[in-house]
């Protein structure tokens, strides 16, 4: 056993619990008293992206999948899976962005080859401008050199779009395929609350979560990826703080005119900031594309209020049309697309730099969410981790939600098996202290990074707008810089 | 031509990067203009647009008569910035909207003087053609946009231009320099066009009691309502003429100013009073 710090008064006060072996042995010996929890080494709330990884990682690593895992999911897992034979003429409309240190991480932990690689789309090219100044920004690896001459093991992709329900059965594919991992699905975590020192064993340290199924578990390491209302965090006394960005994302699945103007083998992301907030449409496989429109909750109810025509319109107004323009055709009840034919004939635009034109959006598409940033104080507590969006809230202007929750599930992952291998206690804080210090300050940076990004573009007028497009434009002349800032984005290549 | 053309085929060689330099930066000099934009339209380049700025501005503020002037001196100083807002003031009203997509021109025949001369006299219609009559001036005397570069902000331009009649009209304004200067004030705060606030710098130019009278009365009234109404450019002329004026006033949110001719010739017979009770009282003094 290794030597123990305490670090709490009441932790002090009571004898450690015996080292894992003991417990398990503990267990055995318990199983038949309906009253004593099943205890487990890592028990996981929420079957996202984030805890899926985690699981994987766990389970695929040699030094940690001998760890007794539970994962506890609200919703059925199956009904949410990507059916095999999924037609390539509909996609959904959650999407994400896969940096490439994610999608390596998911490589390396087994589940990037279980995805459906048809529905997965790689963009080469991403191009950024102001709504109100038209500066514009433009990234790739080409025009991005580093100083030295271009090597051929440099990355040409930028990020992968791939839909959260692809991610997600991926890793379900993965964990199947490992096994070993007790999933409750379906099943509601009704409280979690400390355990209790009896003859056998004492877990007055140990969360035991009673779930809607009768069940009981206590878990060694409870971890936390159960969302931005994460009850998890709640437990564990971890105070959330940050604001509500008065925005909502519209999203929606449209089809295209054409694959775009690179071809279906080289694709193009596109994100006009307008002063209400920014609207990107990223590439999805053949024509399709998937929109994320950050704007207020009146526009976004608006939006969702239209018919498909004049929605389409407005997807394709925006990233057209003026600010001025916008603001009109929000107030509008309907009618939009004859107006924007009007307005398109008065506005010129460089079609080659825009997006190919919007022909329809998939119905049933169109929804919103609200825009928020959260930040836990800590992503760890005594027995408990914090992972995802349990620990965190980004505005989704870079697309960086999802790979934040992957970088954390990884770093979760290192830390776990570094104290397995140096036999300390996995969910001793000093154990986990690692995985805090590995994500909090890079997730806290970027974080900042898109809230100053959305306040700087917030601005309708004025000198500022003035200087940020200079700024924009001086960093697209500067190569290098330029690489430094997408090798930040890509999770640092 | 040539040497452009020279430039262009140089750059080429240079690899697809160096197209990537904006174009209308480069090319555009007095040897390569690029075609009109619109019919009548003259691009310049920004040393022409400062040069016609400073001319025009100089000649018009020496010569206020000279309505050319002062016409090329609106287009040189509305441009990027001032006609971009107020078109965009336009396309956020409904009214503004429609005429942008109209576009109507007001000329005589467009309005059919003698037919608003039979109007009531309370109407928009008749009080503009009883303006145009006192002051002898026809809608036909504007002219054409030549140097605002987008389309449609030389129609927004034009637009302002010949609707600026109406706007005597409606606030009963003279077109000699004491009145115009005070129309000018209120369209400065109302559009926000720099001519028409450089305009104001002509009142240092009045005669001392023109000057008081624009510093106590019509400046301030300017001021106020040209800042607190809604935007004049936004009326639809055309379908206001049988409007009632203080009707169509109250709906802008404009009050009306103390008629200046009044003003004046109350003026001129106070003094001619005076003179004579000076000159009776020198008389009986001698």
């Amino acid at each position: 056993m290794p030597p123990r710090i305490p670090c709490r008064a009441h932790r002090a006060a009571c004898p450690t619990p015996a080292v894992r072996y003991g417990i398990r042995l503990q267990r055995r010996l318990a199983s038949t008293s309906a009253s004593a929890p099943d205890i487990y080494d890592v028990v996981c709330v929420g079957g996202g992206p984030a805890g899926l990884s985690l699981l994987a990682g766990l389970k695929a690593s040699p030094i940690t999948n001998g760890l007794k895992v539970a994962l506890i999911e609200g919703q059925d897992l199956q009904k949410n899976r990507l059916p095999k034979d999924a037609s390539l003429d509909s996609f959904s409309n959650r999407c994400s962005s896969l940096t490439p240190a994610s999608m390596r991480n998911l490589q390396e932990i087994g589940a990037w080859r279980h995805a459906n690689a048809a529905r997965i789309q790689p963009y080469q090219e991403m191009q950024v401008w102001d709504g109100v100044s038209d500066a514009r920004i433009s990234f790739d690896w080409d025009t991005a050199r580093s100083l030295g001459p271009r090597t051929p093991t440099q990355p040409t992709t930028i990020a992968y779009m791939i839909e959260n329900v692809n991610t997600v059965s991926a890793l379900l594919g993965r964990l199947e395929e490992l096994g070993g991992v007790d999933i409750f699905a379906s099943t509601k975590v009704d409280a979690i609350e400390l355990g209790t020192d009896t003859e056998q064993l004492d877990l007055s340290s140990w969360p035991v979560l009673s779930l809607s199924n009768g069940k009981s578990l206590a878990a060694r390491l409870l971890v936390g990826a159960d969302g931005a209302n994460s009850p998890v965090r709640t437990f564990a006394g971890i105070p959330s703080r940050g604001f509500d960005y008065s925005r909502h994302g519209v999203v929606a699945t449209l089809n295209l005119s054409s694959p775009g103007w690179g071809g279906p083998d080289h694709k193009i992301a596109y994100q006009r900031f307008l002063p209400s907030g920014p609207i990107a449409m990223l590439p999805m496989p053949g024509n399709f594309a998937t929109l994320v429109w950050s704007t207020t909750p009146e526009r976004a109810a608006k939006l969702k209020s239209l018919s498909p025509a004049d929605f389409t319109a407005m997807v394709n107004a925006g990233f057209r049309l003026s600010p001025t323009d916008l603001e009109y055709l929000h107030t509008l009840p309907s009618g939009q697309a004859e107006e924007i034919a009007w307005r398109e004939k008065h506005t010129p635009t460089n079609e080659r730099g825009l997006p190919v034109r919007v022909t329809d959006v998939q119905g049933g598409s169109v929804a919103s969410f609200p825009l928020r940033m959260r930040h836990a104080d800590t992503y760890t507590g005594e027995r408990v981790a914090l992972v995802g969006d349990a620990a965190h809230t980004i505005h989704p202007l870079a697309g960086q939600g999802l790979n934040q929750g992957q970088g954390d599930a990884a770093a979760l992952v290192r830390t776990i098996s570094h104290a397995v291998q140096s036999g300390q206690d996995i969910g001793s804080t000093l154990a986990l202290e690692s995985y805090n210090e590995a994500r909090y300050a890079e997730n806290n940076a970027m974080l900042g990074v898109c809230d100053k990004l959305h306040r700087l573009y917030s601005v309708e007028s004025g000198p500022v707008v003035g200087l940020r497009s200079l700024g924009l434009r001086a960093v697209n002349a500067m190569g290098p810089l330029k690489g430094f800032f997408m090798s930040r984005a890509a999770g640092g290549v | 031509m040539r040497p452009a053309a020279g430039l262009t085929s140089a750059r080429s060689k240079l690899g697809p990067h160096a197209l990537r330099l904006p174009c209308s930066d480069r090319c555009f000099s007095v040897l390569n203009r690029p075609p009109p934009n619109y019919e009548g339209h003259i691009p310049l380049t920004r040393a022409e647009r400062l040069g016609l700025a400073l001319g025009s501005g100089l000649m018009s503020f020496l010569d206020p008569r000279r309505g050319d002037l002062i016409a090329a001196f609106g287009e040189a100083t509305a441009q990027p910035y001032f006609i971009n807002h107020l078109r965009d003031r336009m396309l956020l009203n409904p009214t503004g909207r429609r005429i942008l997509r109209d576009r109507p021109r007001l000329t005589s025949t467009s309005l059919d003087i003698p037919r608003l001369r039979l109007l009531p006299k309370n109407t928009v219609g008749y009080a503009y053609t009883e303006w145009l009559d006192r002051e002898g001036v026809s809608p036909d005397t504007r002219a054409q946009v030549r140097y605002i570069d987008d389309e449609e902000c030389a129609y927004v331009m034009q637009r302002y231009r010949e609707c600026h009649d109406f706007y005597h009209a409606l606030v009963g304004l003279p077109v000699f320099r004491e009145g115009e200067v005070a129309l000018k004030a209120f369209e400065f705060a109302n559009t926000g066009l720099p001519m028409t606030g450089l305009a104001v710098f002509s009142a240092l130019t009045l005669k001392k009691g023109e000057w008081r009278r624009f510093w106590d009365i019509y400046g301030p009234w300017a001021a106020r309502n040209g800042a607190q109404s809604d935007d004049v450019i936004n009326v639809y002329w055309e379908e206001e003429l049988e409007t009632d004026v203080d009707q169509l006033r109250t709906r802008l949110g404009i009050e009306k100013p103390p008629d200046l001719r009044d003003m004046r010739r109350a003026a001129r017979e106070a003094r001619k009073k005076e003179k004579a009770a000076r000159e009776a009282a020198a008389g009986a003094a001698v």
